[in-house]
């Protein structure tokens, strides 16, 4: 019964120990700016997140190349450090984690997570304590609408400008599409994508002939690849991850289905490397691509190579990095390692990435958005807006007419 | 095969005040965690809280009751989104908290029904694969649940209330625990954890007592998901019935011990803090570490590691793995009277017949294993039953304790149609019986399983009086040495005496022996007969014995009801039927006809 | 009409793959009573072995199943005998407790490794094979030979287990252990070996997965809840079954994704488990 008491004892004291009320050391001139993050780097998420631990550090080294982040009230360029966990895909762990780096890592300020299960509980915490946050790959508007005042997020695109330049492309090209069918993967993203731009399509005079949703671990797609080609649509639209709709698209090959172009809202080499031929000639957005010039671009490109990612495979990369980039950029503006000032700067000022620039409403809600781009002879081709355009728009689409 | 344990249980410990005192210390410290201005810690401690709420509420459906639960998680979902739902349309948060709890533990209610229709593995898969059914639920019941987009909660900062009010609820969980084992429930549980047809068969109400402890279950469930959402201020259907959460609090528990009284605290406790700490300071493998814990703990610790041979050993430990097993050794104010047993004296009265059976049939398939079998007991008799091995008397026997239903005829008991009446039932009217083969309640002591009978009894006695009164059967049946250990470190010739002295804590009118005799020396056999004859002739119990040594039968019997392949042959005075030809050749073959012998004794 | 036809092939084919995928673990909980919870991972991990040794290395699909089958056999084999077996020697609660966190530690293992060695991305064999037209009907070459393989090891199993003296003390081990012991049978060598087998038949079934569909380290634990009902609703230890379970789960979701709602398929199996378990509560078909 000793052991019982001195045991409890213990485990207080630990406790009291453990906490001390968290000081920010703000306004430094001497400490590394300090970034705080987590990345799901296991369980479901984690496909999505790949290697993105060495991106990111491999990012800050670059940074710091040059010396880090220029800060003006301290005449001279800091250091950048990122201190990273994993949120194991669990929205309560990552919660933990940020309330650590907040109270017992003192970081800064934060970037990221990424997805909307994350969007939902992390953000009010950046409130809390009053450290902004600049989100990765969180598109869900209703993630914005809950009156938070520290957060901001740079998905590539975001659902309002997802298609913005195919359907504008479409109403340029011959023969014209009059009808269009969509395909749509159960998720929150998509599902906004497809409302959103069945609207708009409606708005440009094109009949929505229907919208079938799959639930992500669907296998088999028989059932709804025969009414859609029994719809018999001009253009078919699948808004769904990649790697849901692998078997998607493999089945809708091998049941031969016909369509003036099909287009995919996510088309990505992980699309490409899983159903290898059948991507061929389908159309698609992507926000950037290497080779497309844009600020940073160089930096972004370096970044991606020293850690063997690809923007083709692993299109949420734009969306992380920009995060960095914003957070990066706001700190020059501000001029000073402060978070109010870091506040201020990230709502009022404009922000440069290699897709173009980026700006962010009173909700922290951005303006992000793609290119239109065509899988052409195995290549990814940036086809619209011209202007930027590597290759030419084959249309109707080949392949998918015989 | 499996490893028998004498198990001692410990001496009263004197932990009384200090445990009392360390409790409040811990609750002390706990709330004062709040306001120490750490809020990674709080959010750390919240998790374990909340942790902690679903393993010892999931522990007393598994670790009390042996139902193990695998999708208790959908508890926690369905009050998270219950509780949502009522938020977002506008109830405040008590009154959503209260709707949570409400509805989640109307679900349970209504999954009982089909739920308890299965045992042990089907149970399990049944319940693991409720957990994907209300993941497509949430996602596809759009209107109500918001489908893929989840829930959004207006934002509040409630991380300390959230905090204290699952303290709250941690305690009370523990509370309850400890009080579940202290009432006849938590016995009802334990019965049905060992063996539920025999935990009828001595008056266990089990269908209302399985209901409600899923119920509870679910209650304490739906407030951990209901308190966790209003913390996170976002729910989806993924976070909520993800297969890759839904397991976790249910390692942990099976990682300390389920069963135990601390077992989800120090497990909740070790595995939380193990995996955070791991996630914090290792890089990459973490999984893979955790993982690798909970194998080598159900490799080499399946019982979980407080029951582990080397924790007995340490003193602080050894406290932490202490069983559920109140009352040991209970023993005040019983009478030491050898041989009196508080049961009472019945006057038996000759001539009605106390059961009687009316052409019962009993038939699976094809197989009629009872015949058209009719026969009349008075109050009083002692008759035997004999017939070779498959001639139906065990299932006459189950016929009569209502184990089957027959498939036609009438059992009439004391005049009544037990037709009308469950297992429970008919154990409550007066209807006690051993098995062939002993089934004791295995990991329960001898003493508590003869108290279980008398807790629920036809005259309910509380647990405590139950276990004094015990002690005079568990005297009587010679098994004083062994009061407070485990059923199943029992010899068999230990286990038999106890399966009998059980029966007779149903207060039984009638006592059904199912060859409680083979295997004894004949010098124990004599005393058997006399214990019979001891029942009939002191508490006027009448007596129906199978058994095959016809010496036992012979110093005590009324009358023989032979049987063969189900068919009654022959119904008389011992002696006659032991000349009656169809008996004869039922056992000895054609030739013994021939013999004109007497069967052998 | 032909759409319907189309469905209903769809569906048979897919029924197939299912049950090829609930066929290891219908013979492991049927003989060894083994809940694998790590047996839908052991296909997630074979299939991302097997979409690495074809991209990397080129090799054949039909070389990788060769080799990746008696792989996984040794592997099983061993990992019985090093972690299940002692616990079979243990009471029944700690038996089951026991298996259950071995195979659950297992599962976070190996998807944990797997992640760190091939990355955590989705993957597949991205091999086209031709498909055969009949009309306007299109039928799938890889499915159709999954399910013809499925069918001929399920008859083979079946009359395996019917005719041979193996097959008799197989049998003998699922219904009572130490008396199919006590008649000569050496009860653990049967079960590691079934364990064993059951666990090569999920590596070969992962690479005819992966030439249908994709997967990664994470995707095995639902595939194991989906086995799991398959061999319910078929029936434990019934092997013929479980084919017939899975091709009728596979129709049954391709006719929901017709005439109702595709996103409700992936109820379906559960909610058909759990029907099949009110009406029959200790299971239905009869043991092999």
């Amino acid at each position: 019964m000793k052991n019982c008491v001195t045991r409890i004892l213990a485990t207080a004291g630990l406790a009291l120990l453990m906490s001390g009320p968290a000081t920010a050391k703000q306004n430094s001139c001497s400490d590394p700016i300090l970034l705080g993050t987590t990345i799901s780097e296991t369980g479901p998420f984690s496909t999505l997140a790949d290697r993105w631990r060495k991106l990111t550090e491999v990012f800050a080294e670059e940074i710091n190349k040059t010396g880090g982040v220029m800060v003006k009230s301290c005449g001279k360029k800091l250091p950048l450090k990122f201190v990273i966990y994993d949120d194991q895909s669990v929205p309560a762990t990552a919660l933990q984690l940020f309330e650590k780096m907040a109270t017992v890592d003192n970081v800064d300020f934060f970037v990221g997570p990424d997805w909307s299960s994350l969007g939902g509980p992390v953000p009010p915490l950046a409130d809390k304590h009053k450290i902004p946050m600049v989100m990765a790959n969180v598109a869900t508007p209703a993630v914005y609408e809950r009156g938070l005042k520290y957060i901001w997020g740079t998905p590539f695109p975001v659902v309002p400008n997802w298609s913005a330049r195919y359907f504008d492309m479409i109403t340029k090209v011959s023969p014209q599409p009059q009808s269009i069918y969509f395909i749509t993967h159960d998720n929150p993203v998509m599902k906004g994508i497809s409302a959103t731009w069945s609207k708009k399509a409606e708005a440009q005079g094109l009949k929505v002939l229907g919208n079938e949703t799959f639930s992500p671990e669907m296998k088999d797609f028989t059932a709804l690849i025969a009414k859609v080609r029994a719809a018999k649509a001009d253009v078919i639209y699948i808004a769904s991850y990649d790697n849901a709709s692998v078997p998607l698209v493999q089945q809708m090959r091998q049941l031969r289905v016909r369509a003036m172009d099909v287009h995919h809202t996510m088309l990505t080499g992980a699309l490409f490397r899983q159903v290898g031929k059948d991507i061929e000639g389908m159309t698609g957005e992507l926000s950037w691509y290497p080779g497309v010039k844009g600020d940073y671009s160089d930096l972004v490109e370096t970044v991606m190579k020293r850690s063997d990612v690809t923007m083709f495979d692993y299109i949420w990369t734009l969306g992380r990095l920009t995060s960095y980039l914003t957070m990066v950029q706001a700190i020059e503006k501000a001029g000073v390692v402060d978070r109010e000032r870091v506040k201020e700067a990230l709502f009022k000022g404009t922000f440069k990435s290699p897709a173009g620039d980026v700006t962010f409403d009173e909700k922290g809600f951005p303006n992000t958005g793609a290119f239109t781009v065509q899988m052409q002879n195995g290549k990814v081709n940036v086809v619209w807006p011209p202007e930027v355009a590597t290759g030419k728009l084959v249309w109707p689409s080949p392949t998918w007419q015989q | 095969m499996s490893a028998t344990r004498t198990t001692r249980l410990p001496s009263k410990a004197g932990g009384g005040v200090l445990g009392w005192l360390g409790a409040g210390l811990v609750i002390a410290a706990l709330l004062a965690l709040p306001f120490a201005g750490n809020s990674y810690l709080l959010t750390f401690g919240f998790s374990v809280l909340i942790a902690y709420i679903l393993g010892q509420s999931w522990d007393w459906v598994a670790g009390e009751m042996g139902y193990v639960n695998l999708g208790h998680y959908i508890f926690y979902g369905f009050g998270a989104y219950a509780f949502s739902i009522a938020l977002v349309s506008g109830w405040s948060m008590p009154v959503s908290l209260v709707f949570a709890l409400a509805v989640t533990g109307l679900l349970a209610l209504l999954l009982a029904v089909p739920l308890f229709r299965l045992h042990g593995d089907y149970f399990a898969f049944a319940t693991l694969a409720l957990l994907p059914l209300m993941e497509v639920l949430a996602y596809n019941l759009t209107p109500i649940t918001k489908g893929a987009d989840g829930i959004v909660l207006p934002v509040a900062q409630v991380l300390t209330p959230a905090y204290l009010l699952a303290l709250a609820v941690c305690v009370i969980a523990f509370i309850a625990t400890l009080q579940i084992n202290q009432l006849r429930f938590g016995y009802a549980l334990k019965s049905i954890r060992n063996d539920e047809q025999v935990a009828e068969t001595v008056g266990v109400r089990i269908a209302p007592v399985k209901r409600l402890v899923l119920v509870i279950s679910a209650l304490f469930g739906a407030a951990a998901g209901a308190l966790q959402a209003w913390q996170m201020s976002y729910i989806d259907p993924a976070t909520v019935f993800g297969l890759n959460v839904s397991l976790v609090p249910i390692a942990m528990v099976l990682f300390a011990g389920s069963g135990l009284r601390f077992g989800p605290l120090v497990g909740v406790l070790l595995l939380a803090s193990m995996q955070q700490w791991l996630l914090v300071n290792i890089q990459g493998y973490q999984a893979t570490l955790y993982g690798l814990t909970i194998l080598l703990i159900g490799r080499f610790m399946p019982g979980g590691f407080l029951r582990a041979k080397w924790v007995k050993k340490v003193p602080g430990l050894a406290a932490l793995s202490r069983e559920h097993h109140e009352y040991a050794g209970e023993a005040e104010g019983v009478s030491a009277q050898p041989d009196v047993l508080p049961l009472p004296r019945l006057r038996a009265d000759c001539a009605k017949p106390l059961i009687e059976l009316q052409g019962v049939r009993m038939q699976f398939g094809g197989n009629v294993a009872v015949n058209d079998v009719s026969l009349k007991i008075n109050e009083g008799e002692i008759v035997g039953l004999i017939g070779p091995n498959g001639s139906g008397k065990t299932t006459l026997f189950n016929c009569i304790s209502g184990v089957y239903t027959p498939s036609a005829g009438k059992v009439l008991f004391a005049g009544q149609d037990l037709a009308a009446f469950g297992r429970d039932g008919i154990a409550r009217l007066g209807v006690g019986r051993t098995y062939q083969i002993p089934r004791p309640f295995g990991d329960l002591t001898v003493q508590e399983n003869i108290a279980i009978p008398l807790m629920f009894g036809a005259q309910p006695m509380s647990p405590r009086d139950a276990m004094r009164e015990a002690r005079a059967f568990v005297d009587y049946a010679e098994l004083s040495s062994r009061l407070t250990d485990r059923a199943d470190a029992l010899s068999v010739q230990e286990k038999k005496a106890l399966e009998f002295a059980r029966a007779l804590a149903t207060r039984p009118r009638l006592l059904l022996v199912d060859e409680v005799a083979s295997g004894l020396t004949p010098v124990e056999v004599k005393r058997f007969v006399e214990h019979i004859r001891h029942m009939r002739d002191r508490y006027g119990i009448t007596v129906i014995w199978v058994e095959h040594i016809f010496s036992a039968l012979e110093q005590v019997v009324d009358r023989v009801i032979a049987l063969e392949q189900g068919t009654l042959i022959a119904d008389g005075p011992l002696a006659e039927v032991v000349k009656d030809e169809r008996v004869l050749s039922t056992y000895l073959g054609a030739s013994a006809r021939s013999r004109q012998g007497v069967l052998p004794c | 009409m032909e759409v319907l036809l189309q469905v209903l092939i769809g569906g048979v084919l897919l029924g197939g793959l299912y049950a090829l995928v609930a066929f290891g673990l219908s013979l492991i909980y049927g003989v060894a009573r083994i809940l694998n919870f790590a047996h839908g991972t052991l296909l997630a991990v074979s299939g991302v072995l097997a979409s690495l040794a074809f991209t990397a290395w080129q090799l054949h699909p039909l070389l990788i199943a060769t080799l990746l089958g008696p792989m996984m056999f040794v592997f099983a084999y061993g990992y019985y005998h090093l972690l299940l077996r002692p616990l079979a020697k243990r009471s029944h609660f700690e038996s089951t407790v026991g298996t259950v966190l071995v195979t659950v530690g297992t599962l976070m293992i190996l998807s944990d490794l797997t992640a760190k060695a091939a990355g955590a991305t989705q993957r597949n064999i991205p091999l086209r094979m031709p498909v055969i037209e009949y009309g306007d009907i299109i039928i799938s070459t890889t499915q159709l030979l999954i399910l013809a393989g499925i069918v001929a090891l399920t008859v083979i199993m079946h009359l395996l287990l019917k005719h041979s003296w193996f097959g008799r003390a197989v049998r003998a081990v699922t219904q009572d252990a130490v008396g199919a012991q006590i008649c000569g049978v050496q009860s653990t060598r049967i079960k590691a070996m079934t364990f064993a087998f059951g666990s090569a038949t999920v590596a070969i079934a992962a690479v005819l997965y992966v030439l249908s569909f994709p997967v990664d380290p994470y995707m095995g634990f639902s595939l194991t809840v989906k086995a799991f009902t398959i061999i319910v609703v078929g029936g434990v230890g019934n092997l013929p079954g479980a084919l017939l379970a899975g091709v009728f789960l596979g129709v049954a979701e391709g006719l929901t994704g017709l005439y109702w709602k595709p996103e409700w398929a992936p109820a379906l199996s559960v909610v058909a488990m759990l029907v099949i378990l009110v009406a029959y509560p200790k299971g239905v078909g009869v043991k092999t």
